[in-house]
C-alpha cells in the first residue's frame, strides 16, 4: 500500500474487459498478486466500481479506505490462493476482503491461509425462505395485522433480547449441534434441516474454541433478528422464470405468499471474528506471513490459530442456523394466530436456507485436477449445480436454490446454481443488492417521510424499530438488485427461477 | 475549529463520516484520554441517542482494559464498551478516562449512564464490531483525535 500512488488512467490499464459482463484485474495492480482478479459487472454497475477507484486515486483525504477492486487484488496476493480472486456484481468495499468477494485456498499447500476477514464479522449471515399456500388476496385484508404480529413476535433492533429461553448449557449444545438442537427441542420441523446448507449443522464445530466473552454476548440474543440490513419480509411471487425449478421448490404460483428471513450469528459470531482477528495479528508476525493490508489478518490453515478459528466459526455458523430456525418458529406462530390454522396446514415449509458469509472445505476442479479447497465467501452465496452431492435430494435435478434478498421495498430472487458457476466461480454467485451510498449520506439526503411514502405507494407495510435505519436502508442507498441478478444470469453463474416482491417489511 | 469537525453531534466531541457499508466515528478532545472517551460516546450514540439517556448513579461502572500498542488499546477499549452494552445493556452518557498508561498500554475509565430499555430509549443502529480499518490516532499539544470504523 505504501507504494507510489498511480493516477486513475494508469490504474485503469490493469483492468480490462474480458466478456460482456466481466473484467479481469491483471497481476501487478497491487504488489505480490499470485493470481489475477475478476469482477462480474454489467454496464449499469461498472460505473460504481470505477468511481470508487477514481475517488481513491485522485484524493487521499483523511480517514480514507481502500476501494473494492484494490481489496479484491490484495486478496489475490494471499498465500495459497488458487484460480482467481472473484468479485460478484454486488461488491463494495469491506473489511480486508471486499463484500462480494470469493477466494479459494489450496488445502494441500502448507502455506495456504484462512482469513476471518474473508468470512466477515457476521458469520453465517444468511437468508431463509419459507413458503405458504396463501395468496396475496388471502392476506390483503390482514396485511397490517400480520406485519404487526411478526414485529411483536420477532425481537428486532438494538438491545433486543431473545424470548426463547437459553441457558449456558443449551448454548454449548446449540454451538455443537446446530439445527439438530432445534429439531430436538421442537422449534424446527425435521424436514427443515434437509433444506439447509450443511443440513443446518457444521460437524467441525468445537464449542471449547469459542471464548466465554463470545458466549456471553450470544446468550441473550438467541432468536433475535438484529439490526442493519437484517429483516423479515412477507413477500409474494411476482414472476416465475423457470417453471420446472419453481415447481420443485413449491413456489410456482404468481401471487403466492412467502416469508424471507435475513439474519446471522448475532453478537456471538461478531465476537468469534473479533477474537480470531486479535489472535491472528500475533500469529502473522510469528509465522512471517506478509500481506498488503493489515486488515487481511490471516493464518495458515493448519496452524493452531487457523484450526481454532475454523472450529469457532463452525460454532457461530451453527448458532446462526438455530437463530434463523428459532425465528422460523416465531413466524409460524404468528401466522397460526392470525389465520387460525396450523402452520403445516398453511404449508409453511422451509424452501431453502443459504449462508452468505462463510468459509467451507469443498472439492473443486483446478486446472483439470480435483482439489480440496477452503472457499471463503464473503457476501456471496454458494450456488452448486444440479447433481452435486452436497445439495438436497429434492433439488438434485434443478441445482441448489440460491436466495437473494433485495433491500427494503425492492424485489428478491430465487436462483439456481449452474455448471458454469461451478467451473468459473467455485460454485458461487451474488448475495444481494450491495450498498452504493454510505449510511451517512443516506441519512443526510433522504427524508424519513419520503422513504416511508415511497413504500406506502408501493403497498408495503413497514415496522421498523429505528427511524434512522429507514433512511440508511432505503433502496436508494443500494445498487439495483435486478441489475445484480441479471449480471449473474448473463454471466451464467446462476439462473433466475422466481422473483418476489415485498408486501410487508420488519426491520431493526 | 477544523472544518471537518463541524458535523459534531450536539455538544459532543464526535461526528460520523462517510463509509460505504459501515460508519466511521471521528472523535476528538484536548487530550488522548478525552478523544478515547468521545469515541466511546460516539459509539453509544449511534446505537441509541444519548440525549435520551439519563445518569443512574447505581449504574456507574469502571472499565479496565489492556492493549499492546495505541491502536489495540483503543480497539480493546471500544470492544469492552460494546461487550458491556451487549451483556449488561449499559449505555454510558458520560465517560471519563481517568488513566491512560502509555508504558503498559492500560486504561482505567469510569462510565455513567443507565440500562437500555426498549420503548423508553429510542433505537439507533446496531453495531456488530470494532475494526482496525483505516484507524488513525493523532496527538498534538492540547488536541487529540481518533478515527475508527465500526461494523454495522
Amino acid at each position: 500500500m505504501a507504494d507510489k500512488k498511480r493516477r486513475f488512467h494508469e490504474e485503469k490499464k490493469f483492468i480490462t474487459r474480458s466478456g460482456p459482463v466481466q473484467y479481469e484485474i491483471a497481476q501487478g495492480f497491487v504488489p505480490n498478486m499470485r493470481v489475477p482478479g475478476r469482477c462480474y459487472v454489467n454496464s449499469d454497475l461498472e460505473g460504481l466500481l470505477f468511481d470508487e477507484l477514481k475517488a481513491y486515486s485522485t484524493a487521499g483525504g483523511q480517514g480514507g479506505f481502500l476501494p473494492a477492486v484494490k481489496q479484491v487484488a490484495n486478496v489475490a496476493a494471499l498465500p495459497g490462493i488458487v484460480g482467481r480472486s472473484i468479485a460478484l456484481p454486488d461488491m463494495h468495499s469491506g473489511y480486508g476482503f471486499a463484500i462480494g468477494n470469493v477466494a479459494a485456498f489450496d488445502m494441500s499447500d502448507p502455506e495456504a491461509v484462512v482469513s476471518p476477514g474473508g468470512v466477515g464479522f457476521d458469520i453465517n449471515c444468511g437468508v431463509r425462505l419459507i413458503r405458504t399456500n396463501l395468496t396475496e388476496a388471502d392476506v390483503a385484508e390482514k396485511k397490517e395485522q400480520l406485519a404487526q404480529a411478526l414485529f411483536d413476535h420477532i425481537p428486532v433492533g438494538v438491545g433486543s433480547q431473545g424470548i426463547i429461553a437459553t441457558n449456558t448449557k443449551d448454548l454449548d449444545t446449540i454451538l455443537e449441534m446446530g439445527m439438530d438442537y432445534s429439531v430436538r427441542e421442537g422449534y424446527s420441523w425435521a424436514e427443515d434441516k434437509e433444506h439447509c446448507e450443511e443440513y443446518g449443522r457444521m460437524l467441525s464445530a468445537d464449542p471449547s474454541k469459542v471464548s466465554k466473552r463470545a458466549k456471553q454476548r450470544g446468550l441473550p440474543q438467541m432468536g433475535t433478528l438484529g439490526g442493519g440490513n437484517h429483516y423479515a419480509e412477507i413477500q409474494v411471487i411476482d414472476k416465475v422464470f423457470d417453471d420446472v425449478a419453481a415447481r420443485k421448490m413449491g413456489i410456482d404460483q404468481e401471487g403466492q405468499v412467502c416469508i424471507m428471513l435475513h439474519s446471522g450469528s448475532r453478537g456471538l459470531g461478531h465476537q468469534v471474528a473479533t477474537d480470531a482477528l486479535t489472535a491472528m495479528d500475533r500469529a502473522m508476525s510469528r509465522d512471517g506471513i506478509k500481506v498488503n493490508d493489515r486488515q487481511l489478518a490471516c493464518t495458515r490453515i493448519n496452524s493452531k490459530e487457523g484450526q481454532d478459528y475454523l472450529a469457532g466459526m463452525a460454532c457461530a455458523a451453527n448458532f446462526a442456523w438455530v437463530n434463523r430456525s428459532s425465528m422460523t418458529f416465531l413466524v409460524r406462530q404468528a401466522f397460526q394466530k392470525i389465520f387460525k390454522q396450523q402452520a403445516d396446514d398453511l404449508d409453511m415449509h422451509v424452501v431453502y436456507d443459504v449462508s452468505h458469509n462463510i468459509a467451507k472445505v469443498e472439492e473443486h476442479m483446478v486446472n483439470g485436477v480435483p482439489k480440496q479447497l477452503l472457499v471463503h465467501r464473503k457476501g456471496s452465496t454458494r450456488a452448486f449445480p444440479p447433481h452435486h452431492p452436497l445439495i438436497p435430494v429434492d433439488y438434485q435435478l434443478i441445482g441448489q436454490p440460491v436466495l437473494i434478498g433485495g433491500t427494503m421495498g425492492t424485489h428478491s430472487y430465487v436462483l439456481t446454481g449452474t455448471e458454469r458457476g461451478m467451473a468459473e466461480t467455485f460454485g458461487s454467485t451474488c448475495h444481494g443488492a450491495g450498498r452504493a451510498a454510505s449510511r451517512n449520506s443516506s441519512r443526510r439526503t433522504l427524508s424519513y417521510e419520503e422513504v416511508l411514502n415511497n413504500l406506502k405507494t408501493k403497498g408495503i407495510s413497514i415496522r421498523v424499530a429505528s427511524p434512522k435505519l429507514v433512511m440508511e436502508e432505503a433502496p436508494e442507498s443500494y445498487k439495483d438488485v435486478c441489475a445484480v441478478v441479471e449480471t449473474c444470469h448473463e454471466a451464467g453463474i446462476s439462473k433466475k427461477t422466481v422473483r418476489l416482491k415485498p408486501i410487508a417489511v420488519i426491520k431493526g | 475549529m477544523p472544518v471537518y469537525r463541524l458535523a459534531a453531534e450536539g455538544n459532543f466531541q464526535f461526528e460520523y463520516l462517510d463509509h460505504t457499508a459501515d460508519i466511521q466515528i471521528h472523535a476528538w478532545g484536548r487530550s488522548l484520554e478525552e478523544a478515547f472517551a468521545s469515541a466511546g460516546l460516539g459509539m453509544y450514540n449511534y446505537m441509541t441517542p444519548l440525549s435520551d439517556v439519563a445518569v443512574d448513579p447505581a449504574c456507574t461502572r469502571t472499565f479496565d482494559v489492556e492493549g499492546h500498542d495505541e491502536q489495540s488499546l483503543l480497539y480493546n477499549f471500544l470492544d469492552e464498551l460494546l461487550f458491556v452494552f451487549g451483556t449488561e445493556m449499559l449505555v454510558c452518557r458520560e465517560i471519563t478516562v481517568v488513566k491512560l498508561d502509555r508504558m503498559l498500554w492500560r486504561i482505567h475509565a469510569i462510565g455513567k449512564g443507565e440500562h437500555f430499555e426498549r420503548g423508553r430509549h429510542s433505537s439507533g443502529t446496531e453495531i456488530k464490531a470494532i475494526t482496525y480499518s483505516a484507524m488513525q490516532i493523532t496527538e498534538k499539544e492540547n488536541d487529540a483525535e481518533v478515527f475508527v470504523i465500526v461494523d454495522i
